[in-house]
């Protein structure tokens, strides 16, 4: 890579609130912040799960003017948010050096969810011609890239990617992509979720979610644990500013890491909405990326996993890394979202502090090895802090993603 | 004009698939887009008796011998169907097998299984009396059409989803040519799919976008767009990978380029200069000059702001040439895909070249003094050999995205 792209700023608004050193705190505590969700509406079945770690300590106005606010759904709040964060971080003067050589990356897997549910409710009970302009223009899955846009007058490429939980490292490679290809100078790169009640609830019919056991009588996501029984959903925002590395040093900029492009992969056994049982495709797909790439296993010094609690999305993360690592021993394997919960950017902050070094608590949920997967994360014993960190994303539905982190010291 | 490989960036088009309101196949949508037929009407099974405009352009139901061929046809969501079967037209077109291939699957969507969706959603809160089955959500979300896909060619490379309104389809195809040039894939398939669905009919409705006649972009008297649903897809190869299985590539894919207006949620820049940016990006990344471009395939919606915004773009990039590069707007003939109109306008200027033809519109009023595009109406416009298309794309949102191609003329690569 001659002149990689690098992260010079990263914005976080998360169940936590704002920033980086919330989100740190809550991980080098394990920490999580959940709350019930909404059950007024009644989506929600007897039994079903309650929890999700919702946006908290979020105060709009500090980022965004309340009359353009008011316009936007949740999920472009949080992205414009994070977006402003992250270029405030980085050094950069909004208007003045944002412009039209920056562009836009932003996954999301559902969208604005709850924008779509309102217009669909107006035009159920009041008919198809009460629907509202202003509901639906936040209803679309590129609303929350097109506002951070707007807000600051980015007029590169605007791409929304939406491969469920792959997507956000998809984003950051295609964002690395546009600014290795010459394309742009900058990109906001970054992943945005809400969790309104009708999408907990449909979560939880689909069995994605975890539910109270009653032996801890309190719902968790317990990473790769053998009693893990779901995912928590998480939502909120993080976006990272990405630009050339000689553009960064240029002006001085503090490098935060260095991303190194590895690739994807799909399972075509996988069902629709789960994960699919044979890890050696995959496996032999991370294996060929990371080799591509100039990387061995034994170069990779932390591992930031999708690890979310889900049965067979973790089984399968597991068998993958341990096939590539073939018996040799894993880095340390951090499971992130257990605190952060699933979406919402769960794993690019996460991946981010760790690469800068920032330690990180016991996970939580883990208490029993699943002897089928054999993968014990991260304990909470003090680390070095890693050279290169690689993330993995196993999307329900057979996508998968691999992206790699690397200490700008290296 | 000879096209440098080099400078091309070495991405052939060697399949197109196509399901469209004309009928399930790209034969058939060409037919219909050289007779220069409007496909925009009354529909049969999207109830639009209570919106304020009743048409748009509906896909037929597939014959069986298009459902026969997929496993679980029963259980895709409309966007699915069309997606698969316009994903398996365009391997067989190019006489390629993907399964177990490291090909990628770069695809789009809107709506993915949103008409489904909106049934579920209808009977969960007891709008409809019937069982709220979890069948009707499996394909909601916006990655279900590409993953559709690639799980019925079987896959196992790559497979990204994009969803940035009506420029998706044309950004999923601009990434797969990316990938492509990077040498993360020899193969992909690119394109895009979505259904008509009460969300989006109701909301450009609301928006008052939708004409209540048949769309005519560029007219003086355009009222707004027309919805329309349907998949497109390219399959596209590196030139190196076609020559080697011994392939015959349809054309190039010269280049690609994409920008966002910052303007405003739904109106585009009335300058055009976002649109200019997607363009000259395009034939940056191409190295082609603007005055090489034979025609434009228009993203022409229809509504009043977009085809004058489109015809200042085009001012801007061609300047005293724009008015005199054949245009041919699409649309007018099949309806507005949203997010996939990238896509199906993508195999709609790849069919152009391949028959050395722009597809025409009916002679409908006269054009905009506003836009005075030069529309190619009545009969198709013959074009020379290496002739060069610009495919547009602009979004609500502000995203833009733009592709240019060339038919494959062996003789004519340098």
């Amino acid at each position: 890579m001659n002149d990689p792209a690098v992260v010079t700023g990263m914005g976080i608004v998360g169940p936590f609130g704002c920033g980086r050193a919330p989100l740190g705190r809550a991980l080098r505590e394990s920490a999580p912040r959940f709350r019930r969700v909404d059950r007024a509406v009644h989506f929600h079945r007897p039994g079903s799960a309650e929890k999700a770690a919702l946006v908290s300590d979020f105060s709009v106005s500090d980022w965004i003017h309340p009359l353009r606010a008011r316009r936007m759904s949740n999920s472009s709040r949080f992205a414009v948010a994070a977006a402003r964060m992250a270029i405030e971080e980085a050094g950069l003067a909004v208007v003045e050096e944002i412009d039209g050589a920056t562009g836009v990356v932003i996954s999301t897997c559902y969208g604005p969810t709850d924008y779509s549910e309102r217009m669909l409710r107006q035009i159920f009970e009041e008919g198809p011609q009460a629907a509202s302009p202003a509901l639906f223009t936040e209803s679309v899955a590129n609303a929350p890239a097109a506002r951070v846009a707007l807000e600051l007058q980015a007029h590169g490429p605007n791409i929304t990617v939406t491969q469920k939980e792959a997507g956000p490292l998809i984003a950051l490679q295609r964002g690395a992509r546009e600014i290795t290809a010459g394309s742009v100078q900058r990109v906001l790169v970054g992943a945005v979720e809400e969790i309104p009640p009708l999408l907990h609830a449909v979560l939880d019919r689909f069995g994605a979610l975890c539910r109270c056991r009653p032996d801890e009588g309190t719902e968790a996501a317990r990473p790769f644990d053998r009693r893990r029984n779901g995912l928590i959903a998480g939502e909120g925002a993080t976006v990272l500013l990405l630009e050339r590395e000689s553009d960064a040093r240029a002006r001085g900029a503090t490098i935060r890491s260095r991303v190194r492009p590895l690739g994807g992969a799909f399972d075509p056994t996988a069902p629709p909405t789960g994960w699919g049982r044979d890890a050696a495709p995959l496996a032999a797909a991370l294996d060929r990326h990371l080799q591509r790439a100039g990387l061995q296993p034994g170069d990779i010094d932390r591992i930031v996993s999708g690890g979310s609690g889900a049965r067979l999305g973790d089984r399968l993360e597991a068998l993958v890394l341990n096939a590539v690592w073939q018996g040799r021993e894993l880095p340390p394997v951090l499971a992130p979202k257990a605190v952060t919960g699933e979406y919402g950017g769960g794993i690019l902050a996460p991946a981010q502090l760790a690469i800068e070094g920032e330690p990180f608590g016991p996970t939580l949920g883990f208490r029993e090895v699943d002897p089928e997967l054999n993968l014990v994360p991260h304990d909470g014993r003090d680390l070095q802090s890693p050279a290169k960190v690689l993330l993995t994303g196993l999307a329900a539905g057979g996508a998968a993603h691999w992206i790699a982190l690397e200490s700008p010291e290296q | 004009m000879t096209v440098a490989l080099s400078q091309a960036g070495d991405v052939v088009i060697s399949g197109v698939g196509a399901v469209s309101p004309c009928g399930w196949g790209a034969t058939v949508l060409w037919k219909h887009l050289q007779a220069g037929t409007s496909k925009i009407r009354e529909p049969h099974s999207f109830d639009t008796s209570r919106q304020r405009t009743r048409l748009c352009a509906e896909v037929p139901r597939a014959a069986p011998e298009v459902s026969e061929r997929h496993v679980d046809w029963r259980r895709l969501s409309l966007a699915d169907r069309y997606a698969t079967a316009a994903g398996r037209e365009a391997c067989d077109q190019a006489g390629l097998e993907l399964s177990g291939s490291q090909a990628g699957v770069f695809f789009s969507s809107s709506t993915a299984g949103l008409r489904e969706g909106e049934t579920y959603f209808a009977r969960s809160l007891g709008y409809e009396k019937a069982p709220a089955c979890l069948g009707l959500v499996r394909s909601h979300p916006l990655n279900s059409p590409g993953d559709a896909v690639a799980r019925a060619l079987g896959v196992q490379g790559p497979v990204e989803s994009y969803s940035s309104a009506c420029a998706s389809g044309a950004l999923a195809i601009r990434s797969a040519a990316q990938h492509l040039r990077a040498g993360e894939v020899e193969v992909a398939v690119a394109g895009g799919s979505d259904s008509l669905c009460l969300l989006t009919y109701s909301g450009f409705n609301s928006l008052r976008a939708v004409d209540a006649s048949a769309c005519r972009p560029f007219r003086a008297d355009r009222a707004g767009l027309s919805i329309g649903e349907g998949a497109g897809v390219l399959l596209l190869e590196t030139l190196e990978h076609c020559r080697r299985r011994g392939g015959r590539p349809l054309g190039l894919l010269l280049g690609s380029g994409g920008s966002c207006d910052a303007h405003h949620m739904t109106a585009p820049d009335e300058n055009g200069d976002g649109a200019a940016l997607a363009i000259r990006s395009a034939l940056e990344d191409a190295g082609v000059d603007a005055t090489a471009v034979t025609f434009i395939s228009a993203h022409g919606t229809g509504t009043a702001l977009n085809d004058v915004s489109e015809w200042k773009a085009l001012l801007q990039v061609f300047g005293e040439l724009a008015g005199q590069i054949p245009v041919c707007a699409t649309k007018t003939l099949i309806g507005h895909f949203l997010g996939s109109a990238g896509a199906i306008e993508a195999v709609a200027t790849m069919l152009c070249l391949r028959a050395g033809l722009v597809h025409p519109v009916p002679f409908d009023g006269e054009v905009d003094a506003h836009s005075p595009v030069r529309l190619v109406q009545g009969r198709p416009l013959p074009i020379d050999r290496g002739a060069i298309g610009l495919s547009t794309s602009f979004a609500f949102g502000g995203a833009n995205a733009a592709l240019l191609m060339t038919g494959w003329d062996e003789d004519r690569v340098a």
